[in-house]
């Protein structure tokens, strides 16, 4: 007897025992990464970085020996810091760029040298599988950052290749997640300069269009831009299918209800995220900041649940009102 | 002439006082997160409501895995266990006595004795409330803290939603069943005399 009550003992702990969280790769690159275990670190800094990895660079006219000092245009400059501790820290830049960069000065075809996209070395590989890169590229082809500008906008106007790491690692919880990516989102769409690369036209910049939102503050560090203005699927991490700006959520009660589009994206995003880099402790119990006010009110069950606890709550009372009648007939009668 | 029977040990009347806090805590905070607004919080301001949620719904299933492991070790368990032959009969009867032989000053169906702890529908909303709601609660609580182990659609619906969904009807139903509890216990040999019982141990057959 009890070895059995033993056994069902192990039984329902061996049911209480929480699954370590899944879903992140062993992140043993992170220590390792830096200049100094870089193979092509010191290939990269003779050469390319010589230039673009500083702010102010010498150049040298070979015919008449002339050397005049320069300022690296912010576009063109990679900070070597930075970039060893990207997630590409490992690569030699003409792994990524065409062998024209070996010429000095560049030659113009480098200009028009087309860029590796993401899809091009994760696409299809098993290692990467959890990222679903081949339905995300999908999704980049049929967003209006592709489509209405023949791949102008390509992965890297938002996520830098020289020092990308991903946004949820660098941010000390949800809140500043949602400051970050919305970040990335302005870098273009709040700078009409920027704009212009797309556009000719006056090109106005994106937060006057948000005013219509009830405290625009709040929302804009509560929610990523990406929430309201793209697709939602919740089969990849972060929807790409970024709408054009008329197909937007705008109403309320989408976000505001009972089956919010924010439980399918932003909250499994934020929550295991924030998880995977703060712990349980922090990350899921004491700062969970991926709940949303109302996405889990839902008139129906309100009403029901409501309804159910005030009949508890008057039966009792007719109930009580007997009791009291029944006990005063009793000492009347005594 | 009523008697006295130890039912409750100090184990039981330690995790049973843990037990209602956490609870009373956690409809509370519940009830906080869903009916406050951005501007108005429900008692508690929405955030804080959050984490205090989720504090006490851990340390309500370390309370809930000590319940189960007593009840497995203990005699406590027993009164647990629900014979299904002849359960309607006696739900009845006990249904009927607190609807009308209660008034009547009829005898009790189902007294307290000695190996008699709770009557059938005390039995039986117990075992549902401690072996299916509860557990439910727990499981779609846990799941909503682990999104990605939730199915992502069913039926046209995200299943985080309909896990959030449900998860809060079974708040709703613990709350009807705190009602029912407290009032049923007002039902002893006196108003107070189960409310004794909880802190003393003893309790009054009538």
């Amino acid at each position: 007897m009890a070895i059995r009550k033993l056994l069902l003992l192990l039984f329902i702990l061996s049911l209480l025992a929480t699954p370590e969280a899944t879903g992140q790769e062993p992140d043993t690159v992170k220590s390792v990464r830096g200049a100094s275990n870089s193979l092509y670190a010191e290939d990269n800094e003779n050469n390319c970085l010589v230039c673009h990895g500083r702010l102010v660079y010498s150049l040298t006219d070979t015919t008449t020996g002339t050397t005049r000092k320069q300022l690296m245009s912010e576009h063109n400059l990679v900070v070597p810091d930075m970039f060893y501790n990207s997630v590409h820290w490992s690569f030699s830049c003409l792994d990524c760029h065409s062998e024209g960069f070996k010429t000095f000065p560049h030659p113009l075809e480098t200009r028009f040298e087309s860029s590796w996209g993401c899809i091009d070395c994760h696409g299809y590989d098993p290692n990467y599988a959890r990222y679903k890169f081949e339905e995300i590229d999908a999704e980049y082809q049929r967003s209006i950052h592709y489509t209405a500008t023949e791949g102008l906008i390509s992965c890297w106007k938002c996520h830098d290749p020289h020092y990308y790491n991903p946004l949820a690692r660098q941010a000390r919880g949800g809140r500043e997640y949602i400051i970050r990516s919305n970040e990335m989102c302005l870098r273009c769409h709040g700078n009409s300069d920027v704009m212009g690369l797309i556009n000719d036209e006056n090109v106005s910049i994106v937060l006057p269009k948000h005013e219509w939102l009830p405290d625009v503050d709040r929302h804009m560090e509560a929610v990523r831009c990406i929430d309201c203005h793209t697709r939602m699927n919740d089969s990849v991490l972060v929807a790409h299918e970024v709408m054009p700006a008329d197909s937007a959520v705008r109403g309320c009660a989408e976000c505001h209800s009972q089956n919010s589009i924010l439980m399918g994206t932003l909250y499994k995003y934020v929550s295991q995220e924030t998880r995977v880099e703060k712990g349980f402790l922090n990350g899921v119990i004491l700062r969970n900041e991926s709940y949303v006010i109302g996405a889990n009110r839902s008139k129906f069950i309100s009403f029901t649940g409501m309804f159910l606890i005030g009949m508890t709550i008057a039966i009792a009372m007719v109930h009580t009102l007997f009791r009291i009648i029944i006990k005063r007939k009793q000492v009347v009668h005594e | 002439m009523s008697k006295n029977f130890y039912h409750y040990p100090v184990w039981v009347r330690l995790w049973h006082l843990t037990n209602a806090i956490l609870c009373l805590f956690l409809i509370v905070t519940g009830f906080s997160m869903l009916y406050s607004d951005p501007d108005r919080a429900l008692v508690v301001k929405f955030q804080r409501a959050v984490s205090i949620h989720n504090v006490c719904g851990v340390l309500l299933t370390i309370s809930y895995t000590a319940f189960l492991i007593g009840n497995i070790f203990t005699e406590n368990g027993r009164h647990y266990l629900v014979a299904v032959k002849g359960m309607a009969e006696r739900l009845w009867k006990q249904a009927r006595y607190y609807g009308f032989g209660y008034f009547k000053g009829e005898e009790a169906p189902f007294p307290v004795t000695g190996t008699r702890k709770f009557n059938p529908l005390q039995q039986v909303s117990y075992v549902g409330v401690m072996y299916f709601i509860l557990p439910m609660l727990f499981v779609t609580g846990w799941a909503l803290m682990f999104p990605e182990f939730i199915l992502k659609r069913f039926l046209g619906f995200s299943g985080v939603f309909l896990t959030d969904q449900f998860h809060v009807i079974l708040g709703f139903l613990v709350v009807v069943f705190l009602c029912i509890h407290l009032y049923v216990s007002t039902m002893g040999k006196s108003p107070l005399s189960n409310f004794r019982s909880i802190i003393t141990g003893w309790q009054e057959s009538h």
